[in-house]
């Protein structure tokens, strides 16, 4: 029997994070699946998920990644799932587009966005935000699936988008995979 | 993941810089809708055309509205309309006209092409009746545009034709009076005419297609004078090069093509109808910022038609095609830049300031598509003399193997200097001199064909 845990670390930014943690997971005989990591402001964050043998608990697991010496200890937390999902990313759905906003920064721009999207019944595939010059720029990919009309979300982002006075504009997924990417599916 | 660079280029394209797919044309085959006669035949035309194209309009819209991406002109083509009506007279000509109209209305479309022929080697009596209803099927039609063939690099041009054209390009501007001569904006007379190009006026469905394929315009002169107007602005150290603007222009390009790909594929998936091509031209309109002229100007002439010009354009056109040619499974008709004069505020703009003259421009034409594209002449311009400057374009067709078209608009009652207008798409200009009217009629007069070019020795 398998057993499918998703891992976070959270730590100072430095040489050999990945190294360590998933020579942890290695060491415990784990399977490696899908894994993430990104860095804001030097501080390193990295999810995954991998599959040990049915023995091993949580606690091993943390014991292990707690055991490495670091300077900053790193701030781990483990789900254990109950059975074996499939883990697999699931192709991007139809109805994916991507919302790009740029405007000055401002506090609650993040906050407004995505209130915009809950209440469209949006959801948010992948997000990210950049401040350069203090202008704020967000990407957003979004799940359309299960959202209102896109008529609807239109009008509405468009009402949005004057009174906020960002520059807010929505385009399908797929404009943007075929003028980045060299195969054409 | 998404990167945000490539995110925002491609909103940069759609927001700020006229991105669109021109025009998403249906063509449709009509060999089989000939009935007993011309009323039977009309009316197979016309649910020929309405059974294919009911809800074309309809589908692309959909998915324009999907993508984000407007698609500005729906269009249809069909048939050259002298091959369904062989055996018409000139009336039987002007039904089949209003048919087409009368179905081009139904289901929706912009413009309607293919009221053609095809006549580089001989003329049938058809062929002639046909020639014949020109002047008034487009004057009584709205949607309807229509071409002629006169002459490809395998057969040489056939001056019997030539002659006769000159003459119908001079009766449509007359019969379309009233509007400037706009009639004559509807017809243009090609050289090594493609079967499979989306552009109006010159677009039919050829004789070598299937029964229905939906064929791709894309654009973009826009999108890319902008991507140059940034490169150049990050060029502080001044140190950038025309390889290099080369470069840049073949990788707009291959953005600008992809969304034509992709709304093309969507577009023939959903309408379960072959995908044909994506033309890759640069077709400009009169609106500020979506202008082939503009270019030139950024790449460094004061003003389009000044010395270095032609040069720009073979740049140009050239890395044109080479970027969208990767982009496209299938790349087709025309396939080049536009140099519409009318259609373009810049080189309108041009012909006011007396620096793109009709000598230029036909120098220009010899490396671009398409040929001397919608230039106002003056209406006192005799007949003879129009059939000459076509005959001119058409020899470069012929010998440089490339397809070159004429379609040149004798405005009635004014003079080189003067305005006309003929408002949307198809834009304004003031009128271009022509020089040495009157000179060329012994030469159109012979009649006869200029034969076939010999097809080795190229240097």
């Amino acid at each position: 029997m398998k057993k499918q845990m998703i891992i976070s670390v959270m730590s100072k930014d430095r040489p050999g994070i990945v190294a360590e943690v998933t020579g942890a997971i290695y060491s415990l005989n784990g399977d490696l699946a899908d894994l993430n990591q990104s860095v804001v402001c030097g501080y390193f964050t990295m999810i995954l998920s991998a599959t040990f043998d049915g023995k091993v608990t949580r606690e091993d697991v943390t014991a292990e990644l707690l055991q490495i010496n670091t300077q900053e200890r790193f701030e781990v937390s483990i789900k254990e799932l109950d059975s074996e999902t499939d883990f697999t990313q699931p192709e991007t759905p139809e109805e994916t587009y991507v919302m790009t906003v740029l405007g000055p920064n401002r506090s609650g721009l993040v906050h407004g966005i995505s209130q915009f999207c809950y209440a469209h019944r949006i959801n948010i595939i992948d997000l990210s935000t950049t401040l350069r010059n203090d202008i704020y720029t967000m990407v957003l990919q979004l799940d359309l699936t299960r959202a209102s009309e896109l008529s609807e979300i239109e009008t509405d982002l468009e009402r949005y988008n004057r009174d906020s006075g960002l520059n807010i504009l929505l385009q399908h997924n797929d404009i943007f995979k075929v003028t980045s990417e060299v195969t054409l599916r | 993941m998404i990167q945000s660079d490539q995110v925002l280029a491609t909103v940069e394209m759609i927001q700020k810089e006229n991105l669109d797919v021109r025009t998403v044309t249906m063509g449709i085959n009509l060999l089989d809708c000939r009935g007993g006669d011309v009323a039977e035949t009309c009316a197979k035309v016309e649910k020929r055309i309405i059974d294919y194209a009911g809800n074309f309009v309809e589908t692309c819209n959909k998915i324009s509205k999907k993508l984000g991406i407007p698609v500005v002109n729906k269009r249809i083509s069909v048939t050259p309309i002298a091959f369904v009506g062989a055996g018409f007279k000139k009336e039987g000509f002007i039904k089949l006209a209003k048919s087409l109209d009368k179905a081009a209305t139904i289901v929706g479309v912009d413009i309607l092409g293919g009221f053609s022929a095809q006549v580089e080697k001989g003329m049938t009596e058809t062929d002639r009746e046909y020639i014949a209803s020109i002047p008034e099927a487009l004057a009584q039609t709205e949607k309807i545009c229509a071409s002629i063939n006169i002459a490809t690099t395998q057969k040489g041009i056939n001056m019997d034709a030539l002659a006769m054209v000159g003459q119908t390009v001079k009766d449509l501007a007359e019969s379309t009076a009233d509007s400037g001569g706009f009639g004559a904006a509807k017809f243009v007379i090609f050289c090594n005419q493609p079967g499979d190009n989306p552009f109006m006026a010159g677009a039919i469905h050829g004789l070598e297609e299937a029964d229905a394929v939906l064929n791709v315009g894309v654009s973009g002169p826009g999108v890319i004078a902008r991507a140059l107007e940034r490169l150049i602005e990050k060029d502080t150290d001044k140190t950038l090069t025309l390889d290099q603007i080369a470069e840049e222009i073949k990788q707009t390009t291959f953005r600008v093509t992809r969304c034509g790909e992709l709304i093309g594929r969507k577009v023939s998936e959903e309408l379960d109808i072959e995908f044909g091509v994506v033309d890759l031209s640069l077709a400009p309109t009169p609106a500020i910022g979506d202008s082939v002229g503009e270019i030139f100007k950024i790449l460094g002439v004061d003003s389009v038609g000044a010395p270095g010009s032609t040069a720009i354009l073979a740049m140009l056109n050239d890395a044109v095609k080479k970027g969208g040619i990767f982009a496209s499974k299938t790349v087709g008709g025309l396939s080049g830049a536009f140099i519409p004069v009318m259609e373009d505020a810049v080189l309108a703009e041009a012909v006011g300031e007396g620096a793109l003259t009709l000598e230029k421009l036909e120098a220009m034409t010899c490396v671009c598509s398409v040929g001397l594209d919608m230039v106002a002449i003056p209406g006192s311009v005799d007949a003879e003399t129009i059939s000459a400057i076509i005959a001119d374009e058409m020899a470069l067709g012929m010998i440089n193997s490339k397809t070159t078209a004429a379609r040149l608009i004798p405005v009635p009652g004014k003079e080189a200097g003067e305005h006309v207008s003929f408002g949307g798409l198809f834009g304004a200009s003031p009128i271009m001199p022509v020089n040495n009217v009157g000179k060329s009629g012994r030469f159109i007069q012979w009649g006869g064909r200029i034969p076939a070019p010999i097809h080795s020795f190229k240097n």
